[in-house]
């Protein structure tokens, strides 16, 4: 069973070899991660220095909602001007690295997890803002709140593909998070519905205190009038929005919740693109099977007179 | 023959004797134009060798319409679909055999209008193939479509269960902070509010 990690393998076991104590070389290598991010991990300086740079395409709006402090308190000293062609770098010198072993396993993994704490500053805004409210509320009784309170946060839309987005939306009484996802073929949506009515169905049936997951083919009601959301209708968008309530969004809860949330789309995706490949190969040999049994239908070919080449048969003893 | 189902068994049955009884063809040169010899009940151009269309009918998801014709018969199958699940598989697959219809000697590469696949049998085929593996064929493929489609269903539904539960470890996980798989016991079960379960009920429609 696949379960996404959360960080980036390769940056990972790159970094667990640089930092054995082995001779430093030069690197240069490009990393592909999901949704479209690129890592660069290089050496421009001298050999000790590992620069590590990320370009992500919504940078800006990841900006927007305090990336840059989530990054700067995560990476802290690391951070460096960021290089040319990407949003942000941090340079790790080899012969200053912490002295005991599980500092330096900690920095490799901060490392690896960099998309991942890059995404996570709109969930992070999100969950503060929503700790705001959740005060603010307390102050009144649901009838008498304010209209702002009652309303909650504006959304935030993360456009982190082409055509996909994440939309965050902070209330008094819980977050809610909307990915939408596009199916580019029917049989991508009718297996995407019934994989996210089984999250339905699993919530019914075990875990009551699992977010609450909705999926629908038009854009959910907090979207409403938020730009970019295509409202046409045409069935191959999907919306899946997931319900985080108070109990997700403790201090010592909130990074797994975001590290798992992020993972969503692929792990989904991943499933339906697996379950195709499997039906696709079944058929194949069923159509083997069938086959066969068509050929059965076919008499065998009877023995024909057989020449040689100058014209001779061969003719069965005795006869 | 003997493992199929006991419902199955008289519609099967009676396709099988409808389809040996129309499968009785003739070598028979076009009447309208000179030197060819097609399928009639294609051509459709000389009413008079066109026999009387039969349709088989289970319910009216899964028929089968048989029309015999003096030098051809066409036999078109309506696979059973109950949902949009298995309207989706029997698509993928019928797709898959037709875009092969060059191995399948007998299979028409579109189906008739208002069926999911069908076979054309001319007299040419009769003539190379032995007539009653034929119908077995036909018999044959009826019953594993439908126990093909029913298996996919069940497999998508399994990788749904996997989905779901893997979902569900996720969710567990993110409930109590630790990486556990298999289960975990929730301590929050028994505090957790109880007013949240009707908001779950009035949302899902």
């Amino acid at each position: 069973m696949l379960l996404l990690d959360y960080q980036n393998v390769l940056i990972q076991s790159v970094l667990t070899e640089r930092f054995s104590g082995v001779p430093p070389v030069n690197i240069d290598q490009t990393v592909s991660d999901f949704d479209g991010v690129t890592f660069h991990i290089s050496t421009p300086e001298s050999k000790s220095k590992i620069l590590v740079s990320i370009q992500v395409r919504c940078y800006n709006e990841l900006l927007k909602y305090g990336a840059q402090q989530i990054l700067e308190r995560e990476y802290g000293p690391y951070v460096v001007a960021p290089e040319a062609g990407y949003n942000f770098s941090v340079q790790v010198d080899l012969d200053s690295l912490p002295d005991d072993k599980e500092a330096r396993d900690d920095l490799i993994r901060r490392v690896s997890l960099l998309k991942r704490n890059a995404m996570a500053a709109p969930f992070e805004n999100a969950f503060d803002e929503y700790h705001k409210l959740s005060e603010e509320a307390s102050k009144f009784t649901s009838e008498e709140a304010p209209q702002g309170v009652q309303e909650g946060g504006e959304v935030k839309a993360i456009h982190y593909r082409d055509e996909e987005a994440i939309y965050i939306k902070a209330s008094h009484d819980r977050v809610t998070v909307i990915f939408s996802t596009i199916f580019r073929e029917e049989t991508d949506r009718v297996f995407g519905k019934v994989f996210i009515q089984e999250f339905v169905d699993a919530r019914r049936r075990a875990i009551q205190n699992a977010p609450q997951v909705l999926f629908r083919t038009d854009p959910p009601l907090e979207l409403q009038g938020v730009p970019g959301v295509n409202n046409n209708g045409g069935g191959e968008i999907g919306y899946v929005t997931f319900v985080l309530f108070p109990r997700h969004l403790t201090r010592q809860r909130r990074d797994d919740v975001i590290s798992h949330i992020q993972t969503f789309r692929d792990y989904f995706h991943y499933h339906i693109k697996a379950s195709k490949a499997y039906i696709h190969s079944r058929m194949r040999r069923r159509t083997a099977d069938f086959l066969q049994v068509l050929r059965r239908a076919r008499p065998e070919n009877e023995e024909k007179e057989r020449k040689t080449a100058s014209g001779r048969t061969f003719k069965v003893q005795g006869s | 023959m003997s493992q199929q189902s006991q419902s199955l068994r008289p519609y099967l049955q009676c396709v099988r004797s409808s389809l040996t009884s129309a499968l009785c063809l003739s070598n028979f040169a076009s009447q309208t134009s000179e030197r060819h010899n097609v399928p009639e009940i294609e051509a459709q151009t000389s009413p008079e060798v066109l026999l009387n269309p039969l349709t088989v009918a289970r319910n009216e998801n899964e028929r089968v319409l048989i029309e015999p014709s003096i030098n051809s018969v066409r036999i078109s199958i309506k696979i059973k679909q109950a949902d949009e699940i298995e309207h989706i598989l029997v698509h993928k697959f019928t797709r898959f055999l037709t875009q092969r219809a060059e191995a399948f000697f007998i299979l028409r590469r579109k189906p008739v209008k208002g069926y999911d696949i069908s076979f054309l049998i001319t007299n040419f085929h009769t003539e190379e193939m032995l007539k009653h593996k034929l119908v077995d064929f036909i018999i044959q493929f009826m019953e594993e479509v439908d126990k093909e489609i029913s298996e996919m269903k069940l497999f998508v539904s399994l990788q749904k269960y996997l989905v779901g539960d893997t979902a569900l470890t996720l969710r567990i996980v993110e409930c109590t902070g630790k990486i556990c798989c298999g289960v975990v016991l929730d301590t929050d079960v028994e505090t957790q509010p109880r007013g949240v379960q009707p908001k779950d009920g009035g949302r899902n429609k």
